[in-house]
């Protein structure tokens, strides 16, 4: 298996389009360790290209964006790209990281007791709030960077060279700090944004190996 | 007795759910939840009255967050940081 990423970028609507915008970290944090990263752009998430490209590529990290449910991931326009029922074995022996409604509460559960394999991912659905004013540029949305780049912690961490347990803690760490920090801030968003924070941080879940290493 | 007793609850906590909705999220903010589509303050509202699939999502959420707060796992949470 090669020291590698890929990485699913969907953008078909407003969410996938903040997923994939603040993906950019995680793209640069790879380039900067000179890692191996597979961009899945678009309509190539699909689930024959990404079965492809994943049995292909053979890479040992996998980090999906995309709306979903306890067993599904979907792709491009809502396809179903990984399936608890049709496919979990291409996600074996791999850190897969997804940052997906409710996927580790299904899917991921299978590689609970699995110790070749990890799943990070939720087990609620994730959630964020995003700025209105800020849909045609997300990057610039402060308030959706508290949810997006703290969950980007998990994959950064794990670039950095830690440990699926450490990466995944790192990250709902810094949850708990943004938490702090929107309520000591005291705006009028600052309830709505803590409470969904904490929805994310409730429900991260890592399944499987927790000393896993990209 | 116990049914009509169930509804009050449940008619109590939808109310309470929007109520909270309603003096929290501005409305120029949007919520990403779940496999659907973005919603406003106001599509939150209604899908919470209508009582649908993702009203009773948000709902959950809701209560899940009051009864962390309740048992003191967030306070000791926010404290550990």
């Amino acid at each position: 298996m090669k020291k590698g990423i890929i990485l699913t970028l969907p953008k078909y609507d407003l969410v996938t389009q903040y997923l994939s915008a603040f993906s950019g970290q995680i793209e640069m944090a790879a380039e900067g360790k000179s890692i191996f990263l597979k961009r899945l752009n678009e309509k190539e998430v699909n689930r024959k290209e990404f079965e492809k490209v994943v049995k292909k590529l053979d890479c040992k990290m996998i980090v999906l964006n995309g709306h979903g449910n306890e067993d599904n991931i979907a792709g491009d326009n809502d396809e179903i790209i990984v399936s608890k029922e049709e496919n979990p074995e291409i996600l074996r022996d791999r850190i897969t990281y997804a940052r997906s409604c409710e996927a580790a509460s299904g899917l991921g559960e299978k590689f609970a007791k699995d110790q070749k394999t990890c799943f990070i991912g939720y087990d609620l659905p994730f959630e964020f709030y995003f700025d209105d004013e800020w849909v045609t540029n997300p990057i610039k949305d402060n308030t959706a960077r508290l949810f997006l780049e703290s969950s980007n912690l998990v994959p950064l961490s794990l670039i950095k060279g830690n440990n699926s347990s450490e990466s995944h803690e790192r990250a709902k760490k810094q949850m708990l700090k943004n938490i702090k920090k929107v309520l000591r801030n005291q705006t009028k968003e600052s309830f709505a944004v803590a409470e969904s924070l904490w929805n994310n941080y409730v429900g991260q879940r890592l399944h499987g190996n927790k000393t896993y290493k990209l | 007795m116990t049914e009509n007793y169930e509804d009050n609850v449940d008619e109590r906590i939808r109310k309470t759910v929007i109520a909270r909705i309603d003096s929290q999220v501005p409305s120029n903010l949007k919520l990403a939840m779940g496999n659907y589509p973005s919603m406003t303050k106001d599509e939150m509202i209604e899908h919470v009255k209508k009582g649908d699939e993702i009203g009773k999502k948000i709902i959950k959420r809701h209560l899940l967050f009051l009864r962390s707060l309740a048992s003191g796992e967030f306070t000791s949470a926010i404290a550990s940081i």
